[in-house]
This record gives structure tokens, sequence and C-alpha cells, in this order.
């Protein structure tokens, strides 16, 4: 093989790809700085390095130092090319001598980064075994997901006043100060549940049960995200977790085992009543609601939904989103409100639920007129074959808009 | 023009086109006669368009035709690719399994015939070009006629199986695999012996095996089979305290997944005991999530031989007549543990709750609660 080089072939490569990064340092300097000024946002609800509880405190004292250690080692790494690349660039000149093996050299590059790693390891494998404990547990939530929303049921707990099953979606309520633990499983795809702020993701698998520690150390709302690629509207598959205070947590518990009121006769939320019975109960279920003859109604989502549930909307008005968390069921000055307020005074805001004049009437006005037309889902009836004719996500009712008035009505009774 | 053959190919050609038209009119357009009349004009055609452009295979005088120079051999497989022809209308009108018996015959067909052909023109000497075929085939013939015998061999066994009575069943077993080997032995200390000797007893036990099949197709399968599937025992779960002929046969007593349970069910001196991870103590009820499968364990630690039943409320199967609905484990002994998936898509009706109990041990039950 002929090694001699042609010096002007050299420098010519050179030249040209010193023009290249003269041409892109714009481009360059552009992405470098909108990723610096990305890294200063305040307002990322899921930001990994911001831990609320103990859990997620855990990971981060085990991610930071590892992340300094990696990117320590990055750069040298990244230095020492950059150096090699330019210091012993193609000049033309002759091939180097070439030598082969160093054992002493050789030796020494592997037990640096094994000895690195060892020591991660040791810390990596504490922490999980930590985050994996379930012995002192003091709460467990029955966490269920299905395209594209979570479902949480609270089993019985004498401890927490949780006499009867609590059973609710969009919003995970928690006591502060609590060890919880989420026993999550999926109706339908794997999906994985994520609140950045307590804890890390979990996944959750259809036919299986994973648990999950979360707990808060303050009264808040810690937003997350399905983590696991899960159909059309994964991205739209959101959550919330909110802690209360123990009292307001108890106030919480209290509210949700109260027993339904019927709205008053004569008024448009009766009406509103008898429009849900004829459309929604098909699927939704709102405890204790009963038929004009007394008889109870008992939803039936597993004749009309591909995965075999709807959320359960007692008690719809004690949370502040809908729709799998996509959409918000108050208005953004009311939210704002209950977001940023002090944690003494959060539980008290959120307790307060959503009256008319704090409803998102927008958005679920909308939602109730076409839902498939706010939340990609598989709910146009001449696509159904696959399911069976059922639905994945909610369909179009085509209701009138005095039935959506009356709707509205009867919902912001379901407090 | 046209040489015999051709005009009897056109012939037949153009009368199986008139019987189509004749059908599609005086039938009806769409019927499987009218399919079988299509194929049968598509293959007279085709038939006749090679005749028609191979001029019949008719050499005028005074010329050498390649053909002359050397005979090919003798084929089997243009019978075969007529018969899967066949097999393939005779399947678009009766069964499917027909029809993928055709595809395949054709396929080999093809392919056999094809490679026989080129073969053929390789060189002069049929030796030599019957070396070829076999070298490019042998490697793809083999394997198939091997796991053909060998399905063969299992279907004929497995009718005569399932056509005995089990005691009989386990003594015709064992004395074909005796028979087998000392057969097998025989052989092989006396490899001296002719092949045709060899050949001779592996075509016997054969076509033995695969006649005492056919009449075993013939005699049908044996009563209690016959009866478990007109019962359909094999599918109907009974819960009683009793052991079930049937449900209860092949006890399974162990399992490997436990991560999955959602609750542990103990039967521990007569006392039955639910247990939830991540809930300190035992419960005296469980929650299970509607319209999604809950799998629990069941374990007896108790003497004697217990299953785990699921009462899950009624349902109508005519009008004004409910029925139980019950699901359960198989009745296990002690010390054993089996799974029960209980999938419940709708709450209880107040007042009568789902539940779990042992069938004949009265005063114990776990609520089952759904949300």
């Amino acid at each position: 093989m002929n090694h001699t080089k042609n010096p002007s072939n050299g420098m010519t490569l050179v030249n040209r790809l010193g023009g290249v990064i003269c041409r892109l340092k714009p481009l360059i300097l552009g992405t470098a700085g909108t990723v610096f000024l990305a890294s200063c946002g305040r307002n990322a609800p899921q930001d990994t390095f911001q831990p609320k509880g103990p859990n997620a405190q855990k990971i981060d004292t085990l991610q930071k130092p590892v992340f300094a250690v990696a990117g320590i080692i990055g750069v040298i790494v990244a230095v020492a090319v950059v150096y090699s690349m330019v210091k012993f660039r193609d000049r033309g000149q002759p091939i180097p001598k070439q030598s082969h093996g160093n054992p002493a050299l050789e030796i020494t590059l592997t037990i640096i980064p094994a000895l690195i790693l060892a020591v991660v390891g040791v810390f990596t494998f504490r922490t999980v075994f930590d985050l994996n404990k379930t012995s002192d547990t003091e709460m467990i939530i029955n966490v269920t997901g299905q395209q594209w929303w979570w479902e949480y049921d609270y089993p019985a707990n004498n401890e927490y006043g949780i006499t009867q099953p609590i059973i609710t979606s969009g919003q995970l309520v928690i006591p502060v100060g609590t060890k919880v633990l989420l026993r999550e499983t999926s109706r339908d795809v794997i999906h994985s549940y994520w609140i950045p702020a307590l804890n890390g993701k979990r996944d959750a698998v259809p036919g299986r049960i994973t648990t999950n520690r979360i707990e808060a150390d303050e009264p808040g709302i810690y937003a997350g995200q399905c983590t696991e690629f899960c159909g059309l509207s994964h991205a739209n598959m959101r959550m919330e977790a909110v802690a209360l205070s123990k009292e307001d947590f108890a106030k919480w518990v209290s509210n949700q085992l109260k027993t339904y009121t019927a709205p008053a006769e004569n008024t448009l939320a009766k009406e509103g009543e008898a429009v849900f019975l004829n459309q929604c109960t098909r699927c939704h279920q709102v405890n204790g609601l009963t038929r004009a003859d007394g008889t109870p109604v008992i939803a039936a989502p597993d004749e009309n939904v591909w995965s075999g549930a709807a959320p359960n909307l007692s008690h719809l008005m004690s949370r502040n989103t809908f729709a799998g968390a996509m959409f918000n069921l108050v208005t953004p000055e009311c939210r704002t409100d209950v977001w940023k307020s002090e944690s003494l005074t959060f539980g008290a805001k959120y307790l307060a639920g959503v009256d008319e004049p704090c409803l998102n009437q927008t958005d679920l006005r909308g939602w109730l007129r076409n839902a498939p037309a706010m939340k990609p889902m598989y709910a146009n009836p001449a696509l159904l074959a696959a399911t069976g004719g059922k639905y994945r996500g909610m369909p179009n009712l085509g209701l009138s808009e005095s039935d959506i008035e009356k709707l509205v009505a009867y919902l912001l009774t379901l407090k | 023009m046209f040489t015999p053959g051709s005009k009897y190919l056109i012939a037949i050609t153009a009368l199986s086109t008139v019987s189509l038209a004749l059908y599609m009119l005086l039938v009806h357009p769409s019927a499987l006669g009218a399919v079988a009349l299509i194929g049968l004009v598509a293959a007279t055609s085709l038939i006749t368009g090679v005749a028609l452009f191979t001029r019949d295979g008719h050499t005028p005088e005074g010329q050498t035709s390649a053909a002359t120079v050397d005979t090919p051999t003798p084929s089997m497989w243009p019978l075969v690719g007529a018969a899967g022809f066949a097999l393939l209308l005779v399947g678009t009108i009766t069964t499917p399994i027909v029809f993928i018996f055709g595809i395949v015959a054709i396929f080999a067909a093809l392919v056999e015939w094809t490679v026989q052909a080129w073969s053929e023109g390789a060189s002069g000497d049929n030796a030599y070009n019957a070396s070829i075929r076999q070298r490019i085939l042998n490697p793809i013939e083999y394997p198939i006629l091997a796991a053909v015998g060998v399905a063969v061999i299992i279907f004929s066994f497995s009718r005569v199986m399932l056509a005995t009575n089990k005691d009989a069943g386990a003594i015709i077993f064992i004395v074909v695999a005796a028979v087998v080997s000392v057969v097998g032995m025989l052989i092989s200390l006396r490899p001296s012996l002719k092949k045709s000797i060899i050949g001779t007893i592996v075509v016997v036990a054969a076509v033995g095996l695969i006649g005492a099949g056919i009449a075993s197709m013939g005699i049908g399968l044996r009563e209690d089979l016959v009866v478990a599937a007109e019962e359909d025992h094999y599918a109907h779960q009974e819960c009683g305290a009793e052991k079930s002929d049937h449900f209860d046969k092949g006890v399974s007593e162990t399992i490997s997944a436990t991560s999955g349970a959602d609750a542990t069910i103990e039967l521990i001196d007569g006392k039955l005991t639910a247990q939830v991870q991540g809930i300190e103590g035992l419960q005296d009820s469980i929650t299970v999530r509607r319209a999604n499968p809950s799998n629990i364990i069941f374990r007896n630690k108790d003497a004697g031989e217990f299953r785990l039943a699921a009462n899950l409320g009624k349902k109508q199967i005519a009008d004004g007549v409910m029925e139980d609905v019950v699901t359960c484990t198989q009745l296990i002994s002690e010390g054993a543990e089996q799974w029960l998936t209980l999938t419940i898509n709708k709450p209880a009706v107040s007042g009568e709750p789902y539940t779990l109990s042992i069938p004949g041990l009265e005063g114990q039950s776990i609520v089952v609660v759904v949300p």
C-alpha cells in the first residue's frame, strides 16, 4: 500500500472543513444556546431534577453524582478526541511508526472504568432496592392504565377513613408524608406511570401487577405523563398527583364517600340527569344514580369500550381535569390560583372543587359536542370492525346544544 | 395449420366456454359451479395455448429436433401438477384443506419439473443429468419427506390411541415401543443384513401403522371421549365440594408466577384468609379492578382436598330465568396451590356482594369488592 500523501489534498480537506464549520457557526451557536436556555426553564412541572418526595430524592441523590462523573468522563474523552483530531490531522506527513500492545496502559484503562462502574453499581443497587421496598407501606392505591387515561381505586382502609372503596380518575389524591404503594396494571397495552417529582417510572403491564412507591413532602399538584408509547393519544395520556395534608385528605375521602344527591326537580340539572341516563350511563358510572323506578344504574362499558372501562364520574367536580387529564376542568385563572397557592391554603382551594364561575365551559362543551375532534381516538363507528364495534375512547354522541346545556348543568352537581 | 392435437384442445376449450356461458345465464353467475367451469376454461385455454405455441411438438420432415437427440426421462410431475390443479378446483367448492393440498402439489410439480427439465439439458448423459438433479433437489426432498413421514406416523398412531380404551392403549404403547427397540437392536447387531430386508420391515411396519390408523378413524373415538365432547366436560367447570370426574382431572398443584397476583387466599385450619401485597395483616375482603383479569393465588394448607370458588352474582339466561355465575379452581390437596383468574366487568348489586368461598366449608368467605 502506498502511504505517500499529497500535502495539498490534506490541506484542502481541512480548509473545506473549516469553511463548513464557519458557515454553520450561527446554527451551532443557536442550537447550543437554545439547549442552554431550555435548561434554565423554571416552569417545568415534569422536571426530573426537582424532587418533591423521598423516593424522587433518592433518585436525584443517585443521578446527580452519576451525571457529574459521566459528564467529566465525557468531557475528557471529547477533549482527547478533538485534540487528537486537530494535533494529528493529516498534513501529508508519513504514517508514524505503529506499535501494538501496551499491557500497563491497557490494564489501567480497564481497571479505572471497572472501579467507577462498581462504585456507581453499589449505589444504584442500593437505591433500586430501597425504591422496591413495600413492607413499610401505609396506603395502597390500585392504578389501572387504559387507552388513554388512568383509573385510581382506593381499597377500604379504615386508618384513613376509607370505609368503602373509592374510584376516581385523572388526578391521584394522596396524603402528604405517607408512603403510598401504587399497584399498577393495564387493561389493554403497556403504559408507564411517571410522576417525576415523586418517583421514577414504572410500566403498567396487562396481566401483571407492578408496584411503585410515592410520597410527597408538601401539599401541591405534581404533573406526570405516560412514558410508554401506547397508541394514538399516548402524548395526551397525562396524570396529576395531588398531595393534601392529612386533614385535607380526610375531608377529600369524606367527600368521595358522600352518597349521591339527585338534582332538584324542575331544574336544568334534573333534565341533564335524564340526558345522562339516556346517553352516558352506557359507559360512565355515577355511584348512587338510579332510574325513575328506583333501580340502580350500573354502567356497561365492557359492552361498548374495547378496553372494558370508562371513567367513573362520581364527584367529577372534585377534580381539576378530565379526558385523561388532557383538559382542565377549571379555567386557567382558577387553575393558576390552585397550582400557585401556598401549602397552607392549597388544600382548601383544591377541595373547593369546581363551581360554575371556575368551570372551563369551552373545553367541556367542546368535549361533549364532539370528543374525537378534541383528542385523537379510535371512535369512528365506520372503522371499528377490528374491535367488534367497540370504541377506544369516547365517540361523538351527536348531542344537541340543548342537551349539552343540560348535561353541563348536571355535571356541575357531581361534587 | 392446426395440428390434430391442437384442434382437439381448441374444441374442448370452446365447449367448456359455452358450458360456462350457459351455466352463468341459466343457473347463476356466481354459483360454485361457475367457479369450477371458469377453472376448466382457464386450464384448457392454457393447455391449448401451449399446444398452439409449440405446434403440438410437430417437427417438419427433414429437420432434427433437439428432443430427438436424447429422449427425456419419464416424469411423474406433469401428472402431479394436473392432480394439483384438480384438487385446487375441487378445493374452491369443498374445503380449504383440499385447496391447500392442490397448492402444495402444484408448487412441488413446478419446482421438480422445472429442475428436471433444466437438468436434462445439461448434457447428453442421462446419468450425469440425474446426478445434477439429485444434488439440487435431494437436500430439499429428504427433509420434507421425512417430516411428512413422521407426521403420518404420529397422526396414525394418535388415531389408534384415541380409539382404544386407556388400559389397552398403554399396553399397545409399551408393546410397540418394545418391538421398535428390539428390531432396532437386531438390525444394529446384524450390520450385514440386506437392505431389501430392512426396507421390507420398515415398509410393512409403516403400512401396518397407517392401516391401523385408517381403521381406527373408521371406528372413531372411544366412548368416554365421545361423551366428554358431547357434554363439554373439559370446558364446563364443576365447582361443588365433590371431586369431578372431568374438571378435576390432571390437577395442577403448583404455580410458577407470583408477581402478578392481586391477592393470596389461604385455607388454614378451616379458616379462609386473604393477603394483599402492600397491606399489613390478613384481610376479610379484597378489591378487584373491574374489567381487568385479576389473578388470585389459592393455597390449601388444610388436611383434605378443597377448591376455591368465586361467587359472582347471577346472570339472566332466559326471560325470568337466572343462573349463578361461579368460577373455581380444581380440587387441590394439602400443600398445593393454584391460580384463579377473575374478570369482573361490573360492581356487585347492593346487598349481594361477590365472594370467594370453599365449597363444603360453611361460614368462611372473603368479600370481593369491585369499585
